[in-house]
């Protein structure tokens, strides 16, 4: 028996031929991932994954699209390649079985990032239902573009055979199937049959024939028949997984990151804001409120009257995110710029820059400011002084820096410990802490959210956590009253 | 009578009606079935004691227990929960759920926007028609649709009818699950705001859904006669708000005015009109293409409160359960028998044991019935789980 089951599990080992354990664009994620992954990769492939789910959720709640309309597979795409995830978006575009290296490394990401988020998505039911609800779009999406060949490839590779009923049971019912299966040419498909409770989203829509409890379905449904498997198969991993999330937890860092990513799924993408910031405050509010990447950028504003196009951007849309209008930013970039140019230089090269982050110029669109992610990812070229200062600047910099500010060498040394490890947002999160000379650790994901934290603090608002745990009490409440409230 | 009832009087009678009437013995074999492979005692039940004393958690691990407590509590009200991983007395809410029959409650209130003879809590052989069609169509879809074949239907004991699915697969069937089917056999959507509350687009109209509209016409101009959807000119208003098009809302409206106020004599109008329309305007009836079926069943489809069929641990009144407030008693009934059942025929805890009553023999027989139509639903189940388990044996062998 003993040497049966030591057979059987070598023959998991994903490390082995990358060719072997990713054959196929689409995946089960039946098996977890078992190679060794640096922290900086395994934050980064949480982060990049949080934002691929984000985008898919911003396509449907927040610009309305169709789930799995033509524009709303457009908009994600184009999301993703804005975001620089083009690893997603190539597997999110066509999905197939090819063997090239690029193929195969957005597998292996794709598989080890749904793994990471599995652990910091099982912590409540709330969590749960968002992160099952995302994935299944995400499965469904990459399901539908798949072509003929790849679905072949893919049910072999996951043991799924179905045969199609005969033609006299077709023809038996083909009245009926005609009725209520919403496609054209219902007579030249072949059907097959499965349990009601295998398609329960075409049931639900009363999109297919219903007959003694077996729903017969035409191949194209095939993708209801996996996605329910794939929810529950989910569904089940991850109540085993937040049963074993304490082990996972032994390492501080780790906590801080997944915790720190439920968070920075907030919905808000900063880019219509009601607060109003005076120009006026933005020096002071640079040293309280500010993170590291915009204070450094506001004081190389200062000091030298200039930023380059990167900087401008970053910061511009910063500005944008916490409340500064478009007439103040305006008067706030042309006072500075206008110390090295003239003011119709400016006018000329530079107010349609800050008129076109708010969305009246180009495109018009109205640009969110930049998140952490996109931050960090930025190219930082010379002369640039955007970016995350975690990230770009070398570490005597950043110790000069953070040391300049009057920072203890103490927590100087913590924080240029945390950023050698590739853990920047971590660094972020203690100088943070640093700055308004607490302990709490906050997962920080976004400029703006690291601001509007500080500024909660400065005007005393009850912090983040506490506000989180309110939350779910009212949750629980309303459960027990729905018990109560139904009994007939 | 019915008027003979006095609620005050409930707990002098019941200890009786428990130990002469109430069927224990089939009703823990009907639980225990029910709980398979899970002991009785995981079950949930729950009391209602005079003065509304709820007392939830309650388990019981065999008839002879049930009926002590029956005789030491005396409920006024006796509801049924879930199969639970653990004892419920011991384990409580935290504990998980394993099972549960599928449940139905479908209440006539539910149908105040549209009944006319009766509000709230009452209700007469008219409105009860509504009831009739609702039984007829969710019956025939779960055993047709979903192939399930135990299928106990349940008067609520005042305004309503309960439906519970015993089969092995409904009574493990997810939140999910549940919610599915509860989505399936819901037509009429939309609150207090929205006049139009069914959609059917302009596909070709689902099985089910014709099939439904086959029961309803059975009994549509009767239901329609009786109700008077659209006699008076208030129900006429609200009537020419269920059609979306201007033009053929006016055109309805200028010929159902002049008509007499009979419900049937303008429907019919209506239809006629709405025919001659939509030879003409080919493309305005592309939004229109089932608005006489769409009228159809938003007076007389299924109005199910899905919240109890969706919610996998929501209590629900038993079988044979006393109604506090009518002290009727909830039968069970068949389905194809729903169309003669008449509300006063339905034996109270007063007839019952006052055998000077008038409908004393009538009541009692009827009783009787229902129990014995109860042992039947039981024994098939109970073969049927014999059945399943043996195989489910052979295949773990
Ligand atoms: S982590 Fe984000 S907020 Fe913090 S410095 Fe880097 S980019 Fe700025
Ligand atoms: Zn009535």
């Amino acid at each position: 028996m003993d040497f049966n089951i030591k057979r059987k599990s070598t023959k998991i080992v994903v490390t082995g031929s990358m060719v072997e354990s990713y054959p196929h664009d689409l995946q089960m994620y039946k098996i977890p991932p078992i190679e060794h992954v640096t922290l900086q990769e395994f934050e980064t492939l949480a982060l990049e994954r949080v934002t691929l789910l984000r985008s898919l959720a911003t396509a449907t709640t927040l610009k309305g699209l169709r789930a799995f309309s033509e524009e709303w597979k457009e908009y994600i795409l184009s999301d993703l390649r804005n975001q620089g995830l083009k690893y997603y978006a190539r597997l999110c575009e066509i999905t197939r079985c090819g063997t090239t290296d690029a193929d195969l490394q957005a597998r292996r990401k794709d598989h080890i990032a749904h793994f990471i988020l599995r652990l910091a998505y099982c912590r409540n039911e709330e969590l749960r239902r968002w992160f099952i609800a995302r994935e299944l779009e995400l499965f469904k999406m990459r399901f539908m573009t798949m072509s003929g060949e790849a679905i072949d490839v893919f049910f072999n590779l996951n043991n799924l055979s179905y045969t199609n009923i005969s033609d006299e049971d077709k023809t038996s019912i083909i009245t009926y199937l005609r009725e209520s299966t919403p496609y054209q040419n219902i007579d030249n498909m072949k059907f097959y049959k499965v349990k009601f409770f295998d398609v329960l989203d075409l049931v639900k829509s009363r999109k297919v024939f219903l007959k003694d409890g077996f729903a017969y379905i035409p191949h194209k449904d095939f993708v209801s028949v996996l996605s329910a498997q794939f929810r529950k198969h989910l569904r089940q991993s991850l109540a085993v997984a937040c049963q074993h999330l304490g082990e996972v937890e032994q390492d501080e860092r780790l906590v801080c990151l997944l915790k720190g990513l439920h968070q920075s799924y907030s919905g808000n993408d900063y880019s219509n804001t009601k607060a109003m910031v005076p120009i006026e405050s933005l020096d002071s509010l640079s040293i309280k409120s500010f993170p590291l990447c915009m204070r450094q950028l506001h004081e190389q504003l200062r000091l030298s009257h200039h930023l380059k196009h990167g900087g401008r951007l970053q910061y511009g849309l910063f500005l944008k995110g916490i409340g500064v209008t478009l007439e103040d930013s305006l008067r706030f970039w042309r006072e500075e710029f206008t110390k090295i140019m003239d003011l119709e230089k400016f006018e000329k090269q530079y107010s349609y820059n800050v008129r076109y982050n708010y969305g009246k110029e180009g495109s018009k669109r109205n640009y969110s400011p930049f998140s952490c992610l996109r931050i960090i990812n930025e190219t930082v070229g010379p002369g640039d002084c955007h970016g995350c200062p975690y990230r770009h600047c070398d570490v005597n910099n950043l110790k000069n820096r953070l040391s300049g500010y009057g920072i203890d060498q103490q927590a100087v040394h913590e924080i240029i410990d945390i950023t050698k490890k590739g853990h920047f947002q971590v660094a972020c999160s203690k100088y943070f802490d640093i700055i308004h000379n607490l302990d709490i650790g906050l997962g920080i994901n976004h400029p703006n959210q690291y601001f509007e934290e500080s500024q909660k603090l400065s005007k005393g608002e009850i912090k983040v956590d506490v506000k989180r745990e309110k939350v779910n009490v009212k949750i629980e409440n309303v459960e027990d009253l729905e018990i109560d409230d139904f009994i007939e | 009578m019915v008027g003979q009832y006095d609620e005050n009087l409930l707990s002098d009678m019941l200890p009786l009606y428990y130990s002469k009437y109430f069927p224990v013995k089939i009703f823990c074999r009907w639980l225990s079935c029910g709980n398979s492979p899970y002991p009785l005692c995981n079950r949930e039940l729950s009391f209602t004691l005079a003065d509304d004393v709820y007392l939830r958690y309650i388990s019981i691990s065999d008839q002879k227990e049930l009926q002590t407590q029956f005789q030491k509590k005396c409920p006024h009200k006796l509801d049924i929960g879930a199969v639970y991983f653990a004892k419920p007395s011991i384990a409580r809410h935290d504990s998980v759920v394993l099972a549960r029959e599928l449940v139905f409650d479908i209440d006539l209130t539910d149908y105040d926007e549209v009944r006319t003879c009766c509000k709230e809590a009452k209700v007469c052989e008219k409105c009860w028609k509504f009831m009739v069609v609702a039984c007829e169509i969710i019956d025939i879809s779960l055993k047709a649709d979903f192939g399930f074949q135990h299928v106990l239907w349940v008067f609520s004991g005042r305004r309503g009818i309960h439906c519970w699915i015993s089969d092995y697969e409904a009574r493990i069937l997810d939140t999910p699950g549940r919610g599915a089917i509860a989505d399936y056999l819901c037509l009429i959507m939309g609150g207090e705001n929205q006049s139009k509350k069914v959609h059917l687009g302009n596909d070709n109209l689902h099985s089910s859904i014709r099939r439904a509209l086959d029961v309803i016409d059975i009994y549509f101009e009767d239901i329609l006669n009786e109700q008077e959807f659209i006699g008076s000119s208030d129900r006429l208003k609200a009537f020419l708000k269920l059609i979306p098009d201007d033009t053929l809302r006016n055109q309805v409206e200028k010929r159902l005015e002049k008509l007499p106020e009979s419900s049937l004599e303008r429907w019919k109008n209506f239809v006629a009109v709405y025919d001659s329309f939509s030879r003409e305007n080919g493309y305005a009836m592309r939004k229109m293409k089932y608005l006489v079926e769409e009228i159809k069943i938003q007076y007389c489809y299924p109005r199910l409160d899905i919240n109890v069929t969706k919610g996998f641990n929501h209590l629900l009144k038993s079988p044979f359960s006393i109604h506090p407030k009518t002290g009727k008693v909830s039968i069970v009934f068949k389905a194809q028998n729903a169309k003669n059942f008449k509300l006063d025929e339905v034996p109270t805890i007063h007839s019952l044991l006052d055998d000077s009553t008038a409908e004393s023999v009538e009541h009692n027989n009827n009783m009787k019935s229902a129990v014995k139509h109860f042992q039947e639903f039981v024994f098939s189940l109970e073969k049927a789980e014999a059945m399943r388990r043996k195989t489910d044996a052979s295949k773990n062998l």
